[in-house]
């Protein structure tokens, strides 16, 4: 192996409990967006058209799907004579095997892999981030003021800045306090969790950590504070652009909502930053003779005879005759049978809602066996992927409806599971 | 059973131009079903067939096809035991043969390079979701010297129709060019299956005698020489061979039964990957009965017509009855009933287009109207 100036690394093996059932196969980087994208998509996406040909993606949570997707990186590029696309795993070795402790450790663990390339520049990355983002200029600022950590942060709402980890900065640039979720910011440039670290300094802040049976091993907490204790050169990159962590069901329904309302802040059509993805090898979608299509975004596959209004529809849905799916997020090869209303809904992959069923704030005397307001808020609905759904069901918004386990059986409302979809992407 | 054939597809017709829609790119390369390319529907069927080796015959204007083929990575041909090759007209230098600058040199090469028994030879004018394991079955079964594909789909489908009779033992003994009456006829469907050395020898006695273009014609007529028999296709098929039949069987995908025959689950057919956004049917569009792609941003009416990736159709803008090729911006208010668009054109606003079921107005690509 050559090498490599830098090598990005992408922390994907968070579970994402906020997400409920969305994560309860998947990890949430390979959740579904956008209508044809994983969430993962962005930022692989942005390696390659940041020109980064070596990339690690750190996986731990129900691995299966994300590794399945991302292959050997052939769909972004990343399919390399020199570099490419590496999964790693956590492993064994003979001293023993340990799970990624947290996002330090988990590089930590992959000091050998990084070394092997012998960079200047490591780019840690969030794999569940949805942004459009130029890393080459990051790593050319981190150059040219010769800092040993740069830290991408974004301006957010002051009223907000209690939700994020907020960098206290001087007039230049230089990171001189981190606060974690501050009740009372000083600033409102929260770090995007983006950070680029020269190699040789960030090798030896990863391995005094390890040390420190204290530390928590976490990026944020852990490293960024030692090298902010010890003096270390820490500069703020300011990004200009949308960026969203899609930690919650809100959050992952409002990206999806803004793509409709405020397609220009991501421009997906964008041919100089395109996002690719796998590609389902699907025909053209289909719009019915009775349909109605209004604010809908829809891609490879689809079939809509119904009624869609301001939704976002992935590959292959089918929306029969009579139904109407309003400000919802439809998760590929989802299935809405005739007279069904579902509004504020996500509906995870290949789940097939029966006839007649009623989703929605609006709807009265609906089953409040699955509300769950602890991780559906805002009148929103979740289905987890591959349910098929009874007939002239209602369920009371907020429900967040999921497979019965093994013991519980089927029960009158969630009555089997959709087959499993062959995977048919390139 | 296990195909043994290699692959040859003809991306030119001798007999079948689609006016301007041939003007810059070969028949196989013509744009069809949205995000297709004709090409795509033969070189799934075969490598869904298990044809392992393929090789396209280009005349000219092959650039565009060259452009979509690539390394034929999206039809998995681009593997150590599974290969594209691409065959432009060959400039050969060397006296080995006949006539040193043949056209049909590099098809030669090709065909004598391969190992398998026999060649599967499709035309570019016919579109269907098939495998070829039953035709090539009963090839081999009735140890015909060549089996010709047909059908008695009674469509009117203009010419050429190479219509094909057959003996009572089923061996072909007459061809016919736009016969008087096609519609009962058994109607050639543009494949053959033949032994690859029977294939080499005719190919050699063709370049030896100075000929140096190739079509199926050329073997159908041999059927006085050879034992020719006829296998009947009973599924779905598109033939394309005028701008009406284009603009014809492109109407019939609205019909979901044929989207049904044509995009089956179990056979699937692949096509050059884009990564477009998703479409987006914006504020105020209306959309009936349309196919359309990826990248598409839809304000105005839309009914009865087919999109490529990437259309622009502005507010007030109403497009009926059309196929409208990738990147075309049809710009507010502009009206169209019954018309072809072509790439990379600009429909300005106050434009009126209209034509006619047989006779659809064709735009060609890059005009800016």
């Amino acid at each position: 192996m050559g090498r490599q100036e830098t090598v990005a690394m992408i922390l994907a093996g968070g579970q994402g409990t906020r997400l409920g059932v969305l994560t309860e196969h998947v990890a949430k980087p390979a959740v579904p967006f956008g209508g044809r994208y994983r969430i993962i998509d962005f930022p692989l996406s942005n390696c390659t058209n940041s020109g980064i040909e070596t990339v690690g993606v750190l996986t731990q949570y129900e691995p299966l799907e994300l590794n399945r997707y991302i292959g050997n990186g052939h769909s972004w590029d990343l399919d390399r004579n020199n570099g490419g696309t590496y999964i790693l795993p956590p492993y064994q070795s003979i001293t023993g095997s340990d799970w990624y402790k947290g996002t330090a450790n988990a590089i930590y663990q992959n000091i050998s892999f990084i070394d092997r390339f012998n960079p200047d520049f490591v780019l840690i990355l969030s794999g569940d981030h949805v942004y459009k983002m130029d890393y080459s200029k990051m790593i050319r600022q981190h150059q040219e003021t010769n800092a040993d950590a740069t830290i991408a942060v974004i301006e957010v709402p002051w009223e907000e800045t209690h939700r994020f980890g907020i960098m206290n900065t001087d007039e230049e640039a230089n990171i001189i306090e981190f606060d974690e979720k501050p009740e009372h910011a000083k600033n409102n440039l929260a770090s995007m969790g983006t950070y680029c670290f020269s190699w040789p300094v960030l090798k030896n802040y990863l391995i005094l950590d390890e040390h420190d049976k204290e530390s928590e091993n976490d990026f944020g907490k852990n490293i960024i504070s030692a090298m902010l204790a010890d003096k270390q050169s820490l500069k703020a990159y300011t990004f200009n652009g949308y960026w969203k962590d899609v930690g919650t069901i809100y959050s992952l329904w409002e990206s999806n909502m803004d793509l409709l309302d405020r397609p220009e802040d991501i421009n997906l059509h964008d041919d100089s930053w395109r996002i690719y993805s796998r590609n389902p090898i699907r025909p053209s979608h289909y719009i019915g003779p009775d349909a109605v299509m209004d604010r809908v975004s829809v891609t490879d596959g689809a079939v809509i005879y119904g009624s869609a209004i301001h939704s976002m529809l992935s590959d292959s849905v089918f929306i029969e005759e009579g139904a109407t799916v309003k400000d919802s997020f439809l998760m590929p090869g989802v299935v809405v049978k005739k007279g069904s209303n579902l509004n504020r809904c996500i509906v995870g992959m290949n789940t097939v809602i029966g006839e007649n069923v009623q989703v929605g704030p609006e709807v009265e005397g609906g089953i409040d066996f699955y509300h769950d307001e602890r991780v559906c808020t805002e009148g929103i609905t979740v289905f987890e992927q591959n349910l098929i759904i009874n007939d002239d069901i209602k369920f009371a918004a907020n429900s967040m409806v999921y497979a019965p386990t093994a013991d519980d059986g089927f029960n009158e409302i969630v009555i089997g599971l959709s087959e499993l979809e062959l995977m048919t992407e390139v | 059973m296990v195909i043994d054939a290699m692959g040859l597809i003809l991306a030119d017709h001798d007999h079948v131009t689609l006016s301007n829609l041939t003007q810059p790119r070969a028949l196989a390369a013509v744009p069809f079903a949205g995000r297709y390319r004709i090409i795509d529907f033969i070189l799934s069927n075969m490598v869904n067939s298990g044809i392992k080796f393929v090789g396209v015959l280009a005349e000219s204007k092959y650039r565009s096809l060259m452009d979509h083929l690539g390394t034929g990575a999206s039809w998995d041909l681009d593997r150590m035991t599974q290969r594209l090759f691409i065959l432009p007209p060959f400039m050969n230098t060397s006296l080995r043969r006949g006539d040193p600058t043949s056209n049909l040199s590099g098809l030669l090469d090709y065909v004598e390079n391969g190992n398998q028994t026999h060649v599967v030879i499709a035309d570019s004018n016919v579109v269907m979701n098939e495998s070829y394991t039953d035709i090539y079955k009963a090839h081999i079964e009735s140890g015909a010297d060549i089996t010709a594909l047909y059908n008695r789909d009674g469509d009117r489908f203009g010419s050429p129709v190479i219509s094909l009779d057959f003996d009572s033992n089923g061996r072909m003994n007459d061809l016919l060019l736009n016969a008087p009456d096609t519609a009962k006829a058994t109607n050639f469907l543009g494949l053959t299956i033949i032994s690859r050395d029977l294939f080499l020898n005719i190919l050699g006695m063709m370049i030896a005698r100075g000929q140096d273009e190739f079509s199926q014609l050329t073997l159908l007529k041999m059927f006085k020489d050879l034992n020719i028999v006829g296998y009947e296709h009973r599924g779905r098929s598109l033939r394309i061979n005028s701008v009406a039949t284009y603009y014809s069987a492109s109407m019939k995908l609205l019909e979901k039964t044929t989207l049904d025959d044509l995009f089956r689950r179990d056979r699937l057919i692949y096509t050059k990957v884009k990564n477009e956004a998703p479409a987006e049917f914006l504020e105020g569009c209306k959309a009936k009965n349309l196919l359309s792609s990826d990248g598409c941003r839809i304000k105005g009416e839309v009914e009865n017509s087919i999109f490529f990736r990437s259309v622009q159709v502005g507010k007030h803008a109403s497009v009926k009855n059309s196929i409208i090729f990738q990147d075309v911006v049809i710009q507010d208010g502009v009206i169209l009933d019954h018309v072809i668009i072509d790439k990379d054109c600009v429909i300005r606003t106050g434009v009126e287009l209209k034509g006619q079921p047989d006779y659809p107005v064709v735009i060609e690509k890059g005009a800016i109207v």
